[in-house]
């Protein structure tokens, strides 16, 4: 008993040391630094420039490949190349609210990235023979991913039907976009300003940080930031042939509003993954899933609205919509949970909040955001969210949550896939 | 030797206020004399293209100006087949006549040195 509480102690402690105590805000520009004791440093200048502040369909995702062209300070090569010898990692990516340029090198060469990062948001020139020559190849890329992946187009077509604007932009540019890189340097200046952008460092002292981007940031510019019309949830169905992948529903709720723990929750407890490997699961709806089909459930939170759903992945239309009648089945039935399983599906989510922010990009992508708006960043509060999830409330989260219009979504062979009302939504 | 890629005064030219109004006149006139206006070309139309630098300049012009280069071009041919230069009209002012291309020949110039300048990096860690 003793033992047990101490070790939870020691927990609770480790959990602190992954996450930012504080927000310090120098020049305008909000730093946050956690030092876990490893060998290498990592730094991320995060934007509130995600796809959902585009004013033009693939403009964001531009801006993401554009990361580390030729700024004021040094060339594409030559960031290429320094960053080569310093032996670091240059990234950048992008979700629907944030865009996350990444460096992750050896500690003491933090003055070096924090500069090539930070000489993006500040001077990058934009040309237009690098938009045409190493750019346009990139976002074709992207898109052609994104398009070769049935998972991926039945996610962003959930978004749009979920949400329309806003948070139902797409990540990739369509295919042929009329884009040019005036439009990119225009939204750059939209977007690049000082309370858009934080700095998340991880193995580095927040002092050095903070003192570093003062000094990055000590001439860069102070302009509003972006605004988008907050949130509202639609629903739908939509139906998109493909060939060559599988078979995909997606089948999905959506809400407005902060997300709440008790939704990370349902999805923790739809989940039909099992907890050990060559095991099917204890859930019922891995029990009902034919051979051939998968079954994943999807939890998507951001700022104001949510998308909680599952992902029916299968090699024939047949084992889908069997699979499909089944999920549909878990859905409706999650409502009328019991204490036990209540208790598993609280165990699971926290476990899966707690183990997200063990990795780098899982840190940025949970807390950055927390960071960047000044709410509460530590990783504790991720966890002890879950402490308050009763029976009751989940019952009624869960209830408001499904009383709204569904949203589904069929990739695929569109002749045979199920339609919505076939699976009993 | 000689042509548009050689070694330039231009810019010390242009420095001293004096030595540009001596020679900016032998300038104009020395342009007039050799003659390209009168075929419809601009100066930059004059550069060796027949190498990967000045190629990969060409491929950084807006389609607007590589179409005209090209009509510039294709013009000036005929011209040449009737041995005579074009109508008066046809003539490229002196105010048209700009640096489209140079610039960009400039740039990837810098930029070839660049390379050449990493991959013969001596790297001093202090």
């Amino acid at each position: 008993m003793f033992a047990a509480r101490v070790s939870a102690a020691r927990n609770v402690q480790r959990i602190a040391r992954r996450s930012f105590a504080t927000v310090v805000e120098s020049s305008g520009v909000k730093v946050a630094a956690v030092d876990n004791g490893g060998p290498t440093s990592s730094l991320t200048v995060l934007v509130k420039a995600g796809s959902r502040y585009q004013p033009k369909e693939g403009v964001a995702n531009a801006l993401k490949n554009f990361a580390f062209k030729s700024t004021a300070k040094r060339s594409a090569l030559g960031t290429v190349r320094e960053s080569d010898l310093y032996g670091g990692i240059l990234s950048s990516s992008l979700g629907r609210e944030h865009l996350a340029l990444t460096a992750e090198f050896l500690r003491g060469d933090e003055a070096f990235f924090l500069d090539v990062l930070t000489s993006y948001i500040t001077s990058a020139k934009f040309t237009r023979h690098e938009f045409e020559e190493y750019v346009a190849p990139l976002i074709e890329n992207d898109s052609a991913v994104a398009h070769s992946d049935p998972a991926i187009q039945a996610i962003e077509l959930a978004h749009a039907i979920a949400f329309r604007q806003g948070l139902g932009a797409s990540l990739y540019s369509p295919s042929h976009a009329p884009l040019s890189v005036t439009d990119v340097k225009e939204y750059a200046a939209s977007v690049f300003n000082k309370g858009n952008v934080a700095v998340i460092g991880t193995g580095i002292d927040q002092a050095t940080l903070s003192s570093l981007v003062d000094k990055a940031f000590a001439n860069a510019a102070a302009a509003s930031t972006p605004s988008t019309a907050s949130t509202t949830y639609f629903g739908g169905e939509n139906r998109i042939p493909a060939h060559g992948g599988q078979q995909t529903l997606f089948i999905g709720f959506g809400q407005a509003g902060a997300p709440s723990a008790e939704l990370a929750t349902l999805a923790a407890h739809l989940s039909p993954s099992p907890s050990v490997k060559w095991s099917k699961g204890l859930s019922p709806l891995a029990a009902a899933l034919p051979e051939g089909s998968s079954v994943q459930s999807v939890y998507l939170p951001y700022s104001d609205g949510s998308l909680v759903g599952l992902l029916v992945q299968g090699s024939s239309p047949a084992a889908v919509k069997e699979a499909g009648k089944a999920a549909v089945a878990a859905i409706k039935a999650a409502s009328k949970i019991t204490q036990e399983q209540l208790t598993s599906a609280v165990a699971r989510a926290k476990f899966a909040a707690a183990s997200d922010i063990d990795t780098r990009q899982g840190l940025i992508a949970t807390l950055g955001s927390k960071v960047l708006s000044g709410s509460d960043a530590s990783a504790a509060s991720l966890v002890s969210a879950f402490d308050a999830v009763n029976t009751a409330g989940f019952a009624k989260a869960t209830s408001s949550l499904l009383s709204a219009k569904p949203t589904f979504v069929a990739v695929g062979d569109v002749s045979a896939l199920p339609y919505a009302d076939e699976l009993g939504l | 030797m000689f042509g548009p890629l050689s070694i330039s005064w231009a810019s010390q030219v242009k420095a001293s206020r004096s030595l540009y109004r001596w020679v900016k006149p032998i300038a104009n006139w020395y342009a007039d004399a050799s003659r390209y206006r009168q075929f419809g070309f601009k100066y930059d139309d004059l550069l060796m293209e027949e190498n990967p630098t000045v190629q990969r300049a060409l491929g950084r012009l807006t389609d607007r100006q590589a179409y005209d280069r090209a009509y510039r071009l294709k013009r000036a041919s005929q011209a040449s087949i009737l041995k005579q230069p074009l109508s008066k009209d046809q003539w490229t002012k002196a105010e048209e006549d700009t640096p489209y291309l140079q610039p960009h020949v400039n740039n990837v110039v810098a930029e070839n040195v660049e390379r050449q300048k990493w991959d013969n990096v001596i790297v001093k860690r202090n």
